[in-house]
């Protein structure tokens, strides 16, 4: 432990401000960017401008009035703990008390080190949270002042994000590893996060309409650095102990709570304005932090002011910085450029010239050798006649004459290389290991392995590496087996490598990697977002992880829901208890709220009893089940009727409860749980129809006889309310029905206006091409929430259907971007219409085909199968589409029937209004008798 | 010295200050000179000596370490250089060797040298310590430091009492600097100055012309106190200095520190406002207290001592663009010669740039020139 300040000392601060200030670092990357560089060493005690970043990120946190400190080392902690006890802050005087905590090797994430701190009960307040590798002169102690009084007023605000403006493009904004951040500009709450990646390339962020709803004003930002400096309250820690899985504190905690509707805790961002702050995550931002401070950005942190290892330099004409312990020795003839900084007791020779570099202490630079935009550690011998270019090049390498760097080297440290070597660009060096040190300890052993595999490949790689080398190349590509996640793959660390412009990767994107992307997201059939082939063909879109359940997690889910129901059903809990209860299981097995809703749709379905023995009988079962239980479907966390009727439809399909959907549809309706509105919503729906939907082909018949139940519903409906004049015994359902009245008057003028739009705008689209329809709700601004369902149409419909689940936002790599507005983009594709389409329309045709021999085959109640076609082309424009006509015969034999039809159909959809006898007219006829006779 | 001369309790407050101004967290000359004044007289109270060689220095590591920290602020080192002057002062008095060991012969070397004291020190205060005083006493090592020190706590008071009444001095003959009807320029935001006109303008109607100052736009502030206080202002931007100066009577300047030669640094732009009084002959005045008189001169024009701070403040850090291919320099001082200036005023009185010099013998012992 390092000695630390005496009490009394510590006991005056805590007078001077009743509260101490706590930050916490996590002095681990918990990557591998800063290889071979960080075999030895951790990276938080690599020198930039020749003082450890450790040291950095003290004085950045002392310059806020952080009073204790605790560091959390994993690698090579040992040293770390030693270079604390070394440093200045261990000295009493210092005003800062420094705790170095050892985790567990285990600990491979920000997550795991948070659990940690956790468990050991560091924090007692409000802390700093920063990482080990920050160089700031933001006033965080501001930040916290404007936390704390937030806290006082809106217990629920646990943390606040520091953020930096930067422009569209900033040399310290890393380009792989940005996000996007939606604030309301007035609170400057963090509404939404999300991870950007510069490959694969994201084009599209997805804001929850939630957010669009609850917001009027909402600010969509992708020119922020994030400065990874995070003012958390106490719960934090806690929250990381509940949620075991949230690994990155951004990818997973702020995305986690921000789209979590059952935590309700916010997060707020600090926009600093003054100031600076940047973290030194990957080479790429070594060398842009670098030539901030060189450049004075991180004023007064500056080399001739408060160096953080109290060297002194002299600041002379254009930002050159010399150890002012007149120790340097500059040859007459050599040429220091501007932003350069030279350590004490370096000897740069006759003729050489140092560019734009960082020289460390104790180096000697040979003749006529030149060093440009590189940064040299201490100790570093190089010879004659070199050049240097853009490298990272460690502590005690020695470089012989006439050796030629190429940009984005790293060497280790104590390389030995040349003479006359030649480096080709992005090279890694490191030293052999040495039989004679064997500093094998348990705490190497990953680093050595990692050694080994390098030492294996070594025949394999072509290398120069002079007579004199001790030197092991590591290879330039990823090995096969690596693991690639997002962020970390190797592609997009290329982004973060010095020196590497990844120009390459921008052009290739385009075609051969959307095909790939494609693929992928063809994968993942929860949540699909395929853009590419829609918006615009040359963008790569990545496929957008949502909590979605794996299959396994989800069928288990099911079961425990049904258990757990059955449950309450047995032991009669009340309608609250059976709510928390599912809510505690969705958010244990992480699964979307659509899953909830059908499986307690399900669960009531089958807790009601087919009965034999009569209409009446049923339909009373059925309405003491939907009374006593009904209410839940709306209190699992969301109401969504629609849905609702939609997760009934599907179930009923499939289950031998078929016969009842439309008794439990009217049931449900007569308990307000599911509105005429919303039957109205869900009967336009596609899906509904069981098109596009790859079900089995029983059961898509049986879902379209409960769509054609619920067509015969609205039938009645319509009824009603031309009847409703007559009705006048219940002054209750009077109101009730005026009501519907008024709102399905208010929908349908809107519907034939669309519907007129529709065919003069579209002349080209085909009937029952559900982009038509898709249309229609986007323009009607209906609230449906997003449909689980796969298939391409669903696709399709959830990529046109903006006001859907979700907005895509399209995140050019510029500063802020608001939306598209959602005529542009449908217009787009209508213009570009390509084969994708194609593609989605065939499913389709053959969807439609099959119900077209339904028509001709089926007869009784499978005849009403008709009208949902019928209606479906009525809505939609009528005109055919000549491209189409050229596609299929097939599609053209449907397709004339199709016309033949549309003109019987005007007729018989009036007939149909008068048609009474399905099931559906049935229960609701039936039950408005009921409650006549009562 | 070992720093276990004084306590730890004086140590840390050193430490802590040395820190703070390494960051910046104490800023301006006149908070610099009573921050270190305070640390000085905590030292000296807890210090343990048993003569004056010991004494002076513990005050010169202490101050050599404060000026280490933050060279840029020269009140530091000043202060220091007061306050031994007067520790040194108050000893002779107390042991009195006072002006028995000045060298009474008359040549004009020696005059040149040593200066006339203006002000004779006053009488002798502590008589009654006379003689008392014994340096190494071996049977009792304190007694030299138990008898001298209310002395010395007296003498550093003093010199707190003149850091405090500062404004006050440097403004109370603002009257008869600035007449009736006079169109006076400044800039910046200086406190001295910005006393100085509010004193004035108790007495004569007249009209002050601030420009804004970029970057720092100190003159926008005080273009509002001063307007606050009635005085007719005008806030004009810096180009138009130049313009302008045809119609201006007087320029008034605030200074950071003032050098020997009778130079100065002061806030950048001063040295536009210095140049273009100087085409017109509008005669230069710096208002600044004592404290602010450094013994250097700036004779090698040393870059970095102009004070560069970052460049946020002139090129924002939002312009990703630009900031990749600019290099933006952006110094806190001008250094304005001796030429440009005409006169000083300060709250020992006024001086012409020629007689700086003079004054700082005064102020200051020559050993302490070098801390």
């Amino acid at each position: 432990m390092p000695p630390k300040p005496p009490s009394a000392g510590k006991e005056k601060l805590i007078d001077d401000d009743e509260e101490v200030l706590q930050a916490v670092i996590l002095a681990d990357s918990f990557n591998k960017r800063f290889r071979p560089l960080t075999t030895r060493k951790p990276r938080c005690l690599l020198p930039i401008c020749n003082a450890p970043l450790l040291d950095w990120t003290f004085e950045s946190l002392a310059l806020a009035g952080v009073q204790e400190i605790f560091v959390i080392c994993r690698s090579h902690a040992e040293q770390v703990k030693a270079a604390i006890r070394e440093s200045k802050w261990s000295k009493p005087g210092s005003g800062i008390k420094i705790v170095p905590i050892l985790t567990a090797k285990e600990t491979f994430s920000p997550g795991d080190a948070m659990r940690d701190i956790y468990t050991r009960g560091l924090v007692t307040s409000d802390f700093v949270l920063v990482m080990g590798d920050l160089v700031s002169n933001i006033r965080i102690d501001e930040v916290v002042r404007v936390h704390k009084e937030r806290r006082k007023t809106n217990k629920n605000a646990i943390m606040t994000m520091v953020v930096k403006e930067s422009g569209a493009r900033h040399r310290t904004k890393a380009r792989g590893d940005s996000s996007v951040f939606v604030l309301d500009p007035e609170t400057s709450e963090c509404l939404y996060y999300e991870p950007v990646t510069a490959f694969p390339q994201t084009t599209l962020a997805h804001v929850p309409r939630e957010v669009l709803a609850a917001h009027p004003e909402i600010e969509i930002r992708n020119d922020l650095i994030d400065c990874s400096i995070d003012v958390c309250s106490v719960e934090v820690p806690s929250l990381f102990q509940d949620n075991f899985d949230y690994l990155d504190i951004r990818r997973d905690f702020v995305h986690g709570v921000l789209t979590s509707d059952l935590l309700m805790k916010n997060i707020h961002c600090y926009v600093a304005k003054d100031g600076y702050a940047a973290r030194v995550k990957d080479t790429k931002s070594y060398e842009s932090v670098s030539k901030d401070i060189l450049s004075r950005w991180t004023f007064p942190l500056v080399p001739d002011d408060n160096h953080p290892s109290g060297h002194v330099y002299d600041h002379e004409r254009g930002n050159k910085y010399i150890a002012k312990d007149h120790s340097v020795v500059l040859a007459r003839t050599c040429k220091i450029g501007n932003n350069t900084l030279i350590g004490s007791s370096t000897h740069i020779s006759e003729n050489a010239q140092v560019l734009a570099s960082v020289i460390g202490k104790n180096c000697s630079i040979g003749t006529s050798t030149i060093i440009r935009n590189s940064y040299i550690f201490d100790g570093t011998v190089v010879g004659s006649d070199c050049i240097i270019e853009r490298s990272i090049i460690g502590s005690n390498v020695t470089i012989k004459d006439g050796t030629e760097i190429q940009k984005g080297c790293l060497l280790g440290d104590g390389v030995i290389i040349g003479p006359a070597a030649k480096l080709s660009p992005f090279q890694r060096l490191s030293k052999k290991p040495d039989e004679a040190d064997e500093p094998t300890s348990d705490d190497e052993d990953d680093e050595d392995s990692d050694l080994e595999e390098v030492e294996e490949l070594q025949g394999s790689i072509p290398k120069n590496l002079g007579k004199d080398s001790n030197a092991l190349v590591w290879p330039t590509a990823p090995s096969e087996d690596a693991e690639e996640d997002e962020i970390a793959n190797f592609k997009n660390e290329r982004f973060m490598r010095l020196g590497d412009d990844a120009s390459d990767l921008d052009d290739s994107d385009d075609g051969s990697e959307s095909s790939s992307s494609e693929s992928e997201s063809d994968d993942d059939s929860d949540f699909d977002v395929n853009a590419s082939s829609l918006t615009a063909p040359s963008d790569t879109s990545l496929p957008l992880n949502l909590p979605a359940g794996s299959p396994m997690a989800e069928s288990e889910f099911q079961t425990e829901v049904k258990q757990s129901l059955e449950r309450a059903f047995a032991e009669g809990h009340s309608v609250d208890n059976a709510a928390v209860e599912l809510k505690t299981l969705r958010m244990a097995s992480n699964v979307p709220l659509t899953r909830v809703r059908e499986a307690v749709v399900a669960a009531i379905v089958e807790k009601i009893q087919v009965v034999d023995t009569g209409a009446v009988a049923q339909r009373k079962e059925i309405a003491s089940v939907i009374a006593r239980w009904g209410e839940l479907i709306d209190r699992i966390g969301g109401v969504d009727p629609v849905e609702t009727v939609a997760a009934l439809q599907s179930h009923c399909a499939s289950s031998k409860h078929l016969p009842l959907f439309g008794q439990i549809l009217a049931a449900l309706y007569q308990d307000d749980i599911v509105e005429e509105d919303d039957i109205r919503k869900w009967h336009k729906l596609p899906v509904s129809k069981g098109e596009g939907l790859k079900a089995k082909e029983d059961e898509l018949e049986n879902l379209r006889k409960c769509w054609s139940i619920g067509a015969h519903m609205i039938k009645q409906f319509d009824e009603q309310e031309s009847e409703s004049d007559e009705d006048d015994d219940d002054e209750d359902e009077q109101d009730d029905e005026t009501a519907k009245l008024q709102s399905s008057e208010m929908v349908k003028p809107e519907s034939e206006e669309d519907s007129e739009e529709e065919s003069e705008e579209e002349t080209q689209e085909t009937t029952g091409n559900p982009k038509v329809e898709a249309k229609l709700e986007s323009e009607e601004g209906s609230d449906e929430s997003e449909e689980e369902t796969s298939g391409s149409a669903a696709q399709l419909e959830r990529e046109k259907d903006a006001s859907g689940g979700n907005v895509d936002v399209v995140v050019d790599q510029t500063a802020r971007k608001q939306e598209t507005s959602e005529e542009e983009s449908s217009e787009e594709e209508e213009s570009g219409e390509d084969e994708s389409e194609e593609e989605v329309v065939k499913p389709l045709a053959k969807a439609e085909a099959s119900v077209q021999h339904e028509v001709k085959g089926a007869a009784g109640v499978e005849d009403k199968d008709k009208s949902p076609v019928v209606v479906a082309a009525g809505e939609g424009a009528t005109a055919q589409s000549e491209e189409e006509e050229d596609d299929d015969e097939d599609e053209d034999e449907d397709e004339d029937e199709e016309e033949d039809e549309d003109e019987e159909d005007s007729d018989e959809e009036e007939d149909s209004d008068n048609a009474e006898g399905s099931q559906a007219a049935d229960g609701l006829k039936g039950d408005t008798v009921l409650k006549q006779t009562k | 010295m070992s720093t276990d001369t004084f306590g730890g309790a004086s140590q840390r407050s050193v430490d802590n200050l040395a820190s703070r101004l390494r960051r910046r967290q104490v800023v301006g000359s006149r908070a610099t000179a009573l921050e270190t004044l305070l640390v000085l007289r905590q030292v000296v109270s807890k210090a343990r000596f048993s003569n004056m060689e010991q004494l002076v220095e513990i005050i010169r590591s202490v101050g050599r370490r404060l000026v280490d920290a933050q060279p840029k602020e020269h009140s530091v080192g000043n202060t220091v250089r007061k306050v031994l002057h007067h520790i040194r002062e108050e000893y002779h008095t107390a042991s009195g060797t006072n002006a028995a060991t000045m060298p009474q012969t008359f040549s004009i070397a020696k005059f040149v040298l040593l200066g006339q004291p203006r002000q004779h020190t006053v009488a002798p205060k502590a008589g009654g310590a006379k003689g008392t005083l014994k340096e190494n006493d071996p049977d009792d090592p304190d007694s030299f430091a138990r008898g001298l020190k209310p002395v010395l706590m007296e003498a550093i008071q003093d010199v707190l009492d003149e850091l405090e009444t500062v404004y006050d001095n440097v403004s109370k003959n603002a009257k008869d600097h600035i007449h009736s009807d006079e169109i006076i320029l400044t800039l910046g935001m200086s406190k001295t100055v910005e006393a100085f006109l509010k004193s004035a303008a108790h007495h004569r109607k007249y009209t002050v012309i601030v420009a804004e100052t970029a970057p720092s736009y100190g003159g926008r502030e005080m273009a509002q106190s001063l307007s606050s206080a009635g005085i007719s202002t005008f806030l004009v931007p810096d180009s138009s200095m130049f313009a302008i100066m045809s119609r201006v009577n007087k320029v008034i300047l605030g200074a950071h520190a003032i050098f020997a030669n009778g130079g100065m640094f002061a806030t950048s732009g001063s040295l536009i406002a210095a140049t273009a009084a100087q085409a017109h002959r509008t005669p230069v005045v710096v208002c600044a207290g004592q404290f602010k008189l450094t013994p250097l001169w700036n004779l090698y024009h040393e870059y970095g001592a102009l004070d560069f701070g970052d460049p946020n403040s002139v090129l924002g850090f939002e312009e990703g663009d630009l900031v990749d291919k600019v290099e933006v320099v952006n110094p806190y001082y001008d250094y304005i010669g001796p030429e440009l200036i005409d006169g000083f005023i300060t709250n020992d009185g006024d001086h012409p740039p020629s007689s700086i010099y003079r004054l700082l013998k005064e102020t200051y012992d020559d050993e302490d020139n070098e801390l």
